[in-house]
């Protein structure tokens, strides 16, 4: 099966697109045991992101397994990631509770 | 696969044999450049670009690439009056058993005798390397370096990730890996930290990033834009995590800042002397590699390189419209990641067996070229 979007980590909340992505679509992503399937609720262009389940307001987002920004309003599985809905803070000051690896 | 090496008197074990054709200083460069030209094969040329005053990095790195597992001999070619001194050079040379002779086109007397005087010494040099022992070796010999340039989305999602994998089999078998670029390493400053392998390295590359940090905020520079949010990336930790993908899951052994080979095995992040006069650009990257001890490296770009340098570059790329227009240049084809046919450990995987087959002897498209850039 042809993947289009890429999981980077098991412990990611978000996935990347391979490809243009339309809303309505299902996408499956797997990484080791890992498997999600949603149903995109927005277009997602190549490269950028779509959350995998709900994330609520302030949660961070994680790709890598690292924490990339935090979601800015409640976001649910499906939804495109991008800076319309999610923000650092500012550079190495919040992964202290994360993995060591990349 | 078996590795045969060439066998140096320090111990060194080198993928390729090269008498190094060394110019001290800008000033005999032409005369470097005209010895280059007679004997092509089997020899390779860099040097200092600079004028008369004695830049104390730029002679560690002349001496560091002139002591390279790849050299078998050196020749350093000088005017005579410049401070980075042709005979010191070879003096620093020496001490490795390396066969080293330094010639001043001053005291040669001009460029004519000097090309004449060059090409005898080069011909018993290129003579004595060409029966220079040869040894197996073992992957865990080796020491690689990956840096990235011409980054695009793909290069964060599936070359450097990729070299990641690559990277993480060549420690697991008992070698060496780098990768480079502090500045795209912000926000990183705490992952790094954890992966260190005791509390001094920590502290150290703590400072090292938040240098680099510092550095970026009072410049108001950033490697981040329009065209990065364009692409998908969100956050300028987003595009870091991407750069360091490169670098795998090893434990961080420490910084390299002074040329010449790591203290020991694993994974390190390599920084470089401060002075050595010529920092900036991907091909001067592949060769700081190489004053480090480096082997070969791993380059992986999105929009396309040309990158040589003074060791085999394997140049890896996952977009598939750019792997269609720079193909020529390309060695690894990750693009069936994106195309959503192959997994990144795949794909690593197959990128480490690459990567000691150019250690047996496959050539790159880089050295092909002839690519050396000084």
């Amino acid at each position: 099966m042809k993947n289009v979007a890429i999981l980077l980590d098991p412990t990611d909340n978000v996935a990347t697109a391979l490809q243009e992505l339309k809303a309505g679509e299902t996408v499956t992503v797997m990484l080791e045991d890992v498997t999600y399937t949603v149903v995109l609720r927005d277009d997602i262009p190549f490269g950028h992101k779509y959350a995998l389940r709900d994330v609520p307001k302030g949660t961070e987002l994680l790709k890598y397994g690292l924490p990339i920004g935090q979601a800015l309003e409640d976001m649910r599985a499906g939804d495109w990631v991008h800076v319309h809905n999610c923000r650092s803070e500012h550079f190495g000051t919040r992964h202290e509770k994360y993995g060591i690896h990349a | 696969m078996e590795i045969l090496g060439y066998l140096r008197p320090d111990g060194q074990i080198g993928i390729r044999n090269k008498v190094s054709i060394i110019f001290s200083t800008d000033c005999s460069r032409y005369v470097a450049q005209k010895l280059k030209m007679l004997f092509p094969e089997g020899t390779q040329i860099f040097g200092y670009p600079g004028g008369c005053g004695l830049v104390e990095g730029a002679f560690n790195k002349l001496v560091a690439l002139g002591t390279h597992s790849s050299t078998a001999a050196a020749l350093v070619v000088g005017l005579g009056c410049e401070g980075t001194d042709a005979n010191q050079v070879a003096e620093a040379i020496a001490p490795t058993g390396r066969p080293v002779e330094a010639i001043k086109i001053q005291d040669a007397g001009g460029d004519l005798r000097a090309i004449e005087k060059g090409s005898r010494i080069l011909v018993r040099m290129l003579q004595a390397a060409s029966m220079a022992k040869r040894v197996p070796m073992s992957p865990g010999d080796l020491i690689v370096g990956t840096e990235c340039g011409g980054s695009d989305a793909t290069s964060g999602l599936a070359s450097n990730p990729i070299t990641g994998v690559a990277g993480d089999m060549l420690i697991d078998a008992g070698g060496t890996y780098m990768i480079s670029e502090l500045e795209e390493l912000l926000g990183c400053s705490d992952i790094l930290a954890k992966r260190a392998a005791n509390d001094d390295v920590a502290g150290e590359v703590r400072e090292a990033i938040a240098d680099a940090e510092q550095r970026c905020f009072a410049g108001g520079r950033f490697a981040w834009g329009y065209g990065n949010i364009m692409g998908g990336l969100t956050s300028i930790e987003e595009k870091s995590y991407g750069a360091l993908a490169k670098s795998g899951t090893k434990p961080l052994q420490g910084i390299l800042r002074r040329y010449g080979l790591p203290k020991h095995k694993g994974f390190f992040l390599q920084v470089g002397e401060t002075g050595s006069g010529w920092f900036h650009g991907d091909p001067e990257g592949v060769n700081q590699f190489a004053a480090h001890g480096a082997h070969l490296a791993m380059f992986t770009t999105g929009c396309g390189s040309t990158t040589g340098g003074l060791i085999p570059v394997i140049k890896v790329i996952a977009n598939p419209t750019r792997m269609q227009l720079i193909r020529d240049n390309a060695d690894f084809d990750a693009t069936p990641i994106i195309n959503g046919e192959s997994t990144i450990q795949e794909m690593g995987a197959a990128l480490y067996e690459e990567i000691l087959a150019v250690a047996a002897g496959k050539l790159t498209k880089s050295e092909i070229y002839g690519h050396y850039e000084v």
